[in-house]
Formats: structure tokens, C-alpha cells, sequence
């Protein structure tokens, strides 16, 4: 569903991210772990083709990014490490907004229930934004991508400053996603979480992708371990 | 998608309280201005039919005299109010709005309010022009500085981009919501301003007003359009909304305060025009004496020619009353000279106008200035349209005058002329040139404003396809 082939990013010389190939099947989950700055930001901007690569290409459900900007965005949604609204609009006209851009048309019960379903309290939809806390918008993100019905997820750091109870109702939610067979790139910094709610990691340095582990074959202590090692020159 | 856009925009922008501040204050000048206007109009407009009917009852009343006495005694002509001159005072507090109609002399035109006010008065007026010139303006580009560049730097822009919405759509979207949001206000005020010209004028004259008021809409739009055009293009350019602000405040204060004032001093300076006092002195010496001075060359020339003409061998003897032919002789003489000078001047003014309309390719706001002023009625060529016609009104009471002096005084005795003679002068009366004549020398400034519309409009669309997401 998410594809990666030879894709590279450099600035003035510098590169931000060395040819990388990668492949994300739907059901999927994989996060990619790494110092700031390891170019994990890097390659989902590239997917989201608001950088143009350098070189290689990447591709959602087939689509070229460069080629088909529209359409290959219709597949995906995209969760930053902070969902950002519209402050002076509620939950629920955000949603609203957001998805009728997707192209989708909903009942108010419908946009509620997309809500509801990413765990956000139904008197809290109808607020105004500028009183949500971040938890709550990181919901409202999730519902976007419900509503859209996204075979991509591309999440950036979605769960950093989540206390660990909303940290673990995001991871819930992910799953949930996955299990409906979309495909999820997460950048994270949480070992904890990518471990129990990933399928598979990847670590990042310098713009390499060095490591590439199945979670099934990993124990907790094995991917901090891991990831220490490679965080050592 | 568009529409959609639009109405999130306007949702948002009717819950922010400064953009509900800013719009009530824009909204109530405008409506203040229109009142103001519909007031002035109604008082001044009164105040001319009344004068317009003194003087012609002072005309006919004038009792026994001497016609070209008469003459002397003269007659006011007042230049109707037009309409829409509630909405832009134009030139006239300027050019003046009543001219004396005497012998021997094409007169200035008198009440020019400017004549008596200071510098700073300039910028105090507050008429409905002013407010759609330079408030409107002001409004759009704090409507729209943070279009593309408040939704970069909050981290919107990238979820939408991410939705696989195209740029171009999500700036006819905002474009369209800055328009819907400026419609909110200026739609009432439109309102008002229709039924304040209709009370004001009589439905007839507002019937005949409405070409004149189309165009002129035409006009604004034309130029609020450019406006959100280059805000637009100007807040997916910037690298902020900081900058983006102070670039579009800039672009506002040069086509509001800096324009106008430079135009006017470049059209002065390439097309100098001569004062009023050299004016006047040209004149005087193109004439060299006056009707009076029968020792004069011209006269005499007249005397010798008159008496050749009907065979006598000194002016007693001639048919005719030679005062009443030297008279219109030198009217003659003398509206050649008037004819000449103002010629000249006006084609001085022409050619300041032709600055001025070049000079309005750089800044809009130049362009719809002339536009409103001239469907408003209350521009220059309009007011020698008027002058030109009240000239030859003057002319006529001259020659009406003159002609009956000649046939019916005798060269020896006293002659008094009375009702008869004042009643030969028909009452004066004035129309206005019609829309189309308007627009005839308006085509230029409607199409310099349709050019930066269009121009602004591909300019947000390209910056827009551009806008940087970080």
C-alpha cells in the first residue's frame, strides 16, 4: 500500500534521507524509530509529496505521489504530532470540514459517530476547538481518518506528549485502523508502544534505514537494547 | 469543494471577534456616509431649485431697464445635483456648483467648498466613496493577509494539502469567502444606499440613475476584486503573515494615500496647467479693452463699417442702434477669446487626465477614483459639459439682449425694455450627459480595473499552486 523505491531527499548537498525501499502492506504496522533529525519526518513529507524527492519514487496503493498528487491523497490520511483545527470551529464542524475536502458528504449522527469511535465524549464535539487539549485533538485526527476511510495512515510522532492512558487509547485506535486493513507508517520515539502496537520497526539514522525487525520476533528489552546499539557510533 | 471552503471561511471569520469589529465599523461608516451624502444631497439639491427659481423670478422681475443693463444684471446658473453624487462628491467641491451669467465675461464657477478649507479637510471628508476607496480595501487585506500564511504557520495547511485538496481550489475558496464576508456588509449598505438615492431623488431620477449606479459597481467590484487577488497571491507568497501584513499594508497605504496626491502632482508637473491669476491676466490682454470703450479700435472699425453698409454718413443716422451692435460685436470678440482660452485650459486638463489614467496601471485605486467620480456624475469632463452648457445659455441671453437693443432702441433716445423682453429668455435647463457617454470615456479605467482583477486573480492561483507548506 505504501511503497518507497530508491527514494532520497538532499538539501543543498546535505542529505536528509539516503535511498531508502520499503514496503507497507495494508494490516500493517510500522514504525519507524530514530534520534531527530534521522530523517523519519523526511520520508513521510516525501510520501505526502510536500517535498519533491530527489531522486526514486513513492507510491500509495500504486499511485505515484509526484505524478498524481489528488488522487494518490484520497488514499491516505495524515496524523502530525499535533492535529492542528480550527480553533474558532467545534469538533465536530472541524470533522466536518475536514472530511467534506476529502470529498465525503456525512449526517451529523455519522460525524458523531466517527467521534464517538475515536473515543472522543460527545458533549466535548460540539465545543470549540480552542479548548481541546491535545489528546483530544489527536481524537479528532483519528476521526478524520475513520471518516475518510484511509487505506494509508502516516503518523508523525502522533502519540509524544499523550499522558499514557490517551497514549494507549491512540494505540487502540490503531489497531482497530490496521485490523480494517490500512496501512500505517508511524514515526515515533515511544520503544513501548511501537513494540506493543507495531508489526514491524525500522531504525533510523543519519537518513539510513539500518535495522528493519518484525515485532513477533522482539521482546521489550531486545528492541531497547537494539536500539541503543545503533544509536552508538 | 469551493463552496465548501467558502462557508468554513466565513464561519470563521463571523465567530472572530475582531473581523465582527472591523466589519461593524466599515459597515457603519458606509451607512454613516451614505446618510451623510443622502442629507448634503437633499439639502444642497433644494437649496438649488430654490435659488434656480430666484434668480429666474428675479429675471423676470427686474421692472424697466435698459436690456444690456440687463444683461449686467445677469442670471445664476446652478449645475443640478446628480444623484449618485451622494455616493462621490467628485471634483466638485473643487470645480464649483453655480456660475454668474453676466455680460461681456464667461465668469468662474462660485461655492467651492475647497476654496475655504484647509489641507487636512482633504482626508476628513467622509462620503461613501471614501469608504469603498480606502476602508474596503483596508478590510479585504485584513481579511485575507493570513489566508495561505495563518494556515502554514498554525499547521492546517498541511492537513489540507494532505486531504488531496488542490491549491487552487482552496484559493477560489477563501476568495470566495472574503468575497461572500464582504457581501455581509456591503450588500445592506447597498440597500440603504438605494432606498436613501430613492427617497432622496424621486423614483424617476433613481430609475435614470441606474445605469450610472451599475457601472459603477461594476467598478468597485472590479477593484475589491483586484484587492483580494493580490492579498491572496501576497499570504501564499510571504514567508509570513507578519510579512504578508506589512506588504499588503503597504500596497493599501500606496494606492490609498500615496497615489492620488503623486498622480495629481506628476499630471501637474509633465501637463503644468497656468493659475487661476495667469489664467485671468491671459484673458485680459487677448481682449484689450471692453465693449464699453467705444474710442477702441474695434469699435471704430465697427463704426465705419455700419455706416459703409447702409450708405449713411454718421452714426445717428443708422438704422439701427449702433450701441446694441457694438455690444454684441464685442460679445463676439469676446467669446472667441473665452472660447480659445478655455480651449486651451481644458485641453491642459485633457492631457492631465491622460497622466493620470497611464499612471492608473500602476495603482487601482487611481483608476476607480475616476470611475466613481465620473458615473457619479461629479467629474471633470462633466463639469465643463455643464459650464459649456451654461456658456451658451449666457451667450444666448447676450444676443437675445443685444438684437432688441439694436431693432428697437434709437441711436439718440433712452430706451427701457420690460416683461416681454425677459421673457424671450427661456427658463435655462440642463441634462445631464447620459450613462453611456460616461462610459464612453470611462472604458479605460474599467479596463485597467478588469486588467488588475484579472491579473491579481492568475496571481493568487499561481502563488497559491506554489505555496510552501513549511
Amino acid at each position: 500500500m505504501l511503497e518507497a523505491t530508491a527514494l532520497s531527499k538532499s538539501y543543498n548537498g546535505t542529505i536528509a534521507l539516503h535511498p531508502l525501499d520499503l514496503r507497507i502492506e495494508p494490516g500493517e504496522i510500522f514504525c519507524l524509530l530514530g534520534a531527530n533529525g534521522a530523517g523519519k519526518t523526511t520520508t513521510i513529507n516525501l510520501f505526502l509529496n510536500f517535498i519533491p524527492p530527489t531522486s526514486g519514487t513513492a507510491k500509495i496503493g500504486g499511485l505515484d505521489v509526484v505524478q498524481q498528487p489528488l488522487e494518490s491523497k484520497r488514499l491516505l490520511a495524515y496524523i502530525p504530532e499535533q492535529v492542528m483545527l480550527y480553533k474558532n470551529l467545534t469538533g465536530i464542524e472541524n470533522l466536518e470540514y475536514f472530511t467534506s475536502l476529502a470529498g465525503g458528504s456525512h449526517t451529523k449522527t455519522e460525524l458523531m459517530g466517527f467521534l464517538e469511535g475515536a473515543g472522543l465524549a460527545r458533549t466535548d464535539a460540539d465545543k470549540r476547538v480552542g479548548a481541546y487539549s491535545k489528546g483530544m485533538r489527536q481524537k479528532v485526527g483519528i476521526a478524520i481518518a475513520i471518516a475518510k476511510k484511509a487505506r494509508a495512515l502516516l503518523l508523525d510522532e502522533p502519540t509524544s506528549g499523550l499522558d499514557p492512558k490517551a497514549s494507549n487509547e491512540f494505540s487502540e485506535l490503531l489497531k482497530k485502523l490496521s485490523g480494517a486493513g490500512a496501512a500505517i507508517l508511524m514515526a515515533t520515539h515511544d520503544l513501548f508502544r511501537a513494540k506493543e502496537t507495531g508489526t514491524r520497526v525500522g531504525i533510523m539514522k543519519h537518513g539510513h534505514l539500518v535495522a528493519q525487525y518484525s515485532t513477533s520476533e522482539l521482546g521489550h528489552a531486545d528492541l531497547e537494547r537494539i536500539y541503543l546499539e545503533h544509536m552508538h557510533d | 469543494m469551493i463552496l465548501r471552503i467558502a462557508r468554513k471561511e466565513i464561519t470563521e471569520m463571523i465567530r472572530d471577534g475582531r473581523f465582527r469589529a472591523a466589519g461593524a465599523i466599515v459597515f457603519t461608516l458606509l451607512a454613516g456616509a451614505l446618510l451623510l451624502g443622502w442629507q448634503h444631497y437633499r439639502e444642497v439639491s433644494a437649496q438649488h431649485s430654490a435659488a434656480q427659481r430666484a434668480t429666474r423670478e428675479q429675471w423676470l422681475g427686474q421692472g424697466k431697464k435698459n436690456p444690456h443693463s440687463a444683461a449686467h444684471y445677469g442670471i445664476y446658473a446652478f449645475k443640478p445635483k446628480v444623484p449618485l453624487t451622494m455616493v462621490d462628491r467628485g471634483t466638485d467641491p473643487y470645480t464649483g456648483v453655480a456660475v454668474w451669467l453676466e455680460a461681456h465675461k464667461q465668469n468662474e464657477f462660485k461655492y467651492r467648498p475647497a476654496q475655504d478649507a484647509t489641507a487636512v479637510q482633504r482626508f476628513g471628508e467622509l462620503t461613501g466613496a471614501t469608504v469603498l476607496q480606502l476602508l474596503v480595501p483596508l478590510l479585504i487585506v485584513l481579511l485575507a493577509f493570513n489566508a495561505f500564511s495563518g494556515e502554514r504557520e498554525l499547521g492546517t495547511l498541511r492537513q489540507l494539502l494532505s486531504f488531496g485538496v488542490s491549491q487552487q481550489d482552496l484559493a477560489r475558496g477563501k476568495a470566495l469567502g472574503v468575497a461572500a464576508a464582504l457581501g455581509l456588509l456591503l450588500v445592506p449598505a447597498a440597500l440603504i444606499g438605494v432606498v436613501a438615492l430613492t427617497a432622496g431623488s424621486g423614483q424617476t431620477d433613481m430609475i435614470a440613475a441606474l445605469p450610472r449606479m451599475a457601472w459603477m459597481t461594476v467598478g468597485y467590484l472590479l477593484y475589491f476584486g483586484a484587492f483580494v487577488g493580490v492579498s491572496l497571491a501576497v499570504s501564499a507568497w510571504a514567508s509570513s503573515s507578519r510579512s504578508a501584513l506589512i506588504v499588503l499594508l503597504g500596497f493599501w497605504m500606496f494606492n490609498g494615500l500615496i497615489a492620488p496626491r503623486a498622480a495629481s502632482d506628476i499630471a501637474k508637473a509633465l501637463r503644468p496647467a497656468p493659475s487661476a491669476f495667469q489664467f485671468a491676466r491671459g484673458i485680459e490682454k487677448a481682449m484689450q479693452g471692453d465693449g464699453h470703450d467705444s474710442a477702441s479700435a474695434r469699435a471704430k472699425r465697427l463704426e465705419q463699417e455700419l455706416m459703409k453698409k447702409y450708405n449713411v454718413d454718421k452714426v445717428e443716422a443708422l438704422p439701427i442702434n449702433f450701441t446694441g451692435a457694438r455690444l454684441q460685436d464685442s460679445e463676439d470678440h469676446g467669446n472667441e477669446v473665452f472660447d480659445q482660452a478655455y480651449s486651451r485650459l481644458w485641453t491642459v486638463f485633457d492631457a492631465q487626465d491622460g497622466v493620470h489614467r497611464l499612471l492608473s496601471a500602476a495603482a487601482p485605486s487611481l483608476a476607480v477614483r475616476s470611475a466613481s467620480m465620473a458615473f457619479a456624475g461629479a467629474d471633470f469632463p462633466q463639469h465643463a459639459h455643464f459650464a459649456r452648457a451654461a456658456e451658451e445659455y449666457r451667450r444666448t441671453i447676450q444676443r437675445v439682449m443685444n438684437d432688441d437693443l439694436m431693432r428697437n432702441a434709437s441711436n439718440t433716445g433712452v430706451y427701457l425694455a420690460g416683461d416681454e423682453l425677459w421673457k424671450k429668455v427661456r427658463p435655462f435647463e440642463y441634462t445631464a450627459p447620459d450613462a453611456g457617454w460616461v462610459l464612453a470615456r470611462q472604458a479605460p479605467s474599467l479596463a485597467i480595473l478588469a486588467l488588475w482583477c484579472a491579473v491579481a486573480a492568475l496571481a493568487a492561483m499561481w502563488t497559491a499552486r506554489r505555496v510552501r507548506v513549511y
